[in-house]
């Protein structure tokens, strides 16, 4: 691990066959996306990064110290299909909205993190090394977090107390890694 | 105690079926059924013959406690109940409910942040109060104490409060609320006079395991009582839902529909079955 992660707050995400498309497809529509605008929506649902109770806090705090953003993504094979209705606005509050930037596009999701690059990158992620950085579960150990309903989260890095042998890491390989920039996360709806 | 299980699943059953759909960004989780059992029964009895405020009441304990008295599942319970709740839907909800259980309990609610002073005729006017507010992971309990505060305000000199907050010895955050809470409590007047630990599980699906637990303070110093009821300081609002996540809507308004209580007809559509006459 890296000292910019180790620094840094982590989105730790699993990505793969989303809305239909697969995560080859993604990548190359993102990388598109970012050099046509700048920016990319990642799209995603669940409640455990939701845009305005944990990632834009969480991102808030972890920039007030100096530190960046950063999401990484474990690639896997992904049952989930839902519907590819594109959004057409969005909402750093949930209150006033906006069209979605042209050469923008988000599928089959309710919010969007806003990256920039986006960067294949492989490692392994130390799961037990991790913490929840926010919300009710803040401080536990992101492999005791992630082994429920939660497949996804905020995490800052906690050196583990004592050293654990290699074979018993919790270890994520990790495929995709992108900054994230403010607003860090939005709403979405078509 | 004792009662009968089928009747008060039942009856709890009535006030979730009741509840409009909580909005996470508020911290409105809602509690499992089966724990609003023992929650609900629990209010009942020490809050029997009172006249009770809930400062917030989106899991529904308040109609719970209620209906299980209307129901005569228990025959003990509150004399009247008074919600206050920023959120328009649960305000309603609660009034169209309550009207149904007006012959055995007196029922009202009100449209109210905790950041807004008191409005006077809630100052001083209730034997006691109900709260589980957004329980103050990262803002040290800020949200809870600001609740426990209007509560405390909203009560006679004699008051109970029973104060429902996060309870995970494995989790530190809540351990320091706890503390924080009981701490600004015994500031207040109130001892802790009963504590049920780890009592309630919620639907929290990045917390599934997390429990909270049932306090009861008891004011026995009126001396302490807060003389006025004054707005949250600018500073308290900043973090009121955790660091860097400030408190910013005053309400929470429903959308007027014909269709109350039933699935949003902008979910779904009709399909015919077309049947053919040859």
């Amino acid at each position: 691990m890296d000292d910019k992660i180790k620094q840094g707050g982590l989105i730790f995400m699993k990505v793969g066959l989303h809305a239909q498309e697969s995560i080859e497809d993604i990548v190359e529509r993102k990388q598109r996306e970012f050099e046509e605008t700048g920016s990319i929506f990642w799209g995603y649902g669940g409640n455990t990064c939701h845009p305005l109770t944990m990632v834009q806090p969480f991102a808030k705090e972890v920039e007030k110290s100096g530190n960046q953003i950063l999401i990484v993504m474990q690639k896997m094979n992904s049952k989930h299909a839902a519907p590819p209705e594109i959004a057409k606005e969005y909402s750093d509050d949930g209150v006033d909205w906006q069209p979605i930037p042209k050469g923008i596009e988000v599928r089959g999701s309710r919010y969007a993190l806003v990256l920039d690059k986006l960067r294949v990158e492989e490692f392994d992620l130390d799961l037990g090394e991790l913490q929840v950085g926010i919300g009710p579960s803040r401080g536990r150990k992101a492999d005791q977090y992630l082994v429920g309903q939660a497949d996804k989260g905020c995490f800052l890095y906690t050196p583990q107390d004592l050293p654990v042998a290699q074979v018993e890491q919790p270890l994520k390989r990790i495929g995709l890694v992108a900054n994230v920039k403010a607003p860090y996360a939005v709403f979405l709806k078509n | 105690m004792e009662f009968d299980l089928r009747k008060a699943i039942n009856a709890i059953s009535d006030v979730v079926q009741n509840r409009p759909i909580p909005l996470r960004e508020f911290d409105q989780i809602y509690m499992k059924v089966a724990d609003m059992v023992i929650q609900a029964e629990y209010v009942a009895r020490v809050f029997d013959n009172k006249n009770v405020v809930f400062v917030g009441d989106g899991d529904g304990i308040a109609l719970s406690a209620a209906h299980l008295k209307a129901q005569r599942v228990i025959n003990y319970g509150p004399q009247s109940i008074t919600l206050l709740d920023f959120d328009e839907r649960i305000v309603n909800s609660v009034r169209r409910f309550g009207e149904k259980l007006s012959p055995h309990i007196k029922i009202s609610s009100h449209l109210y942040n905790v950041a807004d002073a008191l409005p006077s005729e809630h100052f001083g006017a209730y034997d006691g109060f109900h709260i589980n507010p957004p329980w103050g992971a990262s803002n040290d309990g800020e949200s809870v104490i600001a609740f426990f505060e209007r509560g405390s305000q909203a009560t006679k000199e004699k008051s109970l409060g029973i104060v429902v907050i996060a309870d995970d010895p494995d989790l530190q955050w809540t351990q320091g609320v706890l503390r924080d809470t009981q701490r600004r409590a015994l500031e207040l007047g109130y001892v802790v006079a009963e504590m049920l630990p780890q009592l309630h599980l919620y639907h929290l699906d990045d917390a599934p395991d997390l429990r909270s637990c049932s306090c009861l303070f008891r004011r026995i110093d009126p001396g302490c009582m807060q003389p006025i009821s004054e707005p949250l300081k600018s500073a308290r609002l900043e973090n009121f839902y955790g660091k860097s996540s400030p408190l910013r809507f005053r309400y929470v308004r429903e959308r007027t529909t014909l269709n109350t209580d039933r699935e949003s007809d902008l979910l779904y559509t009709l399909e015919k079955l077309e049947v053919g006459n040859g």
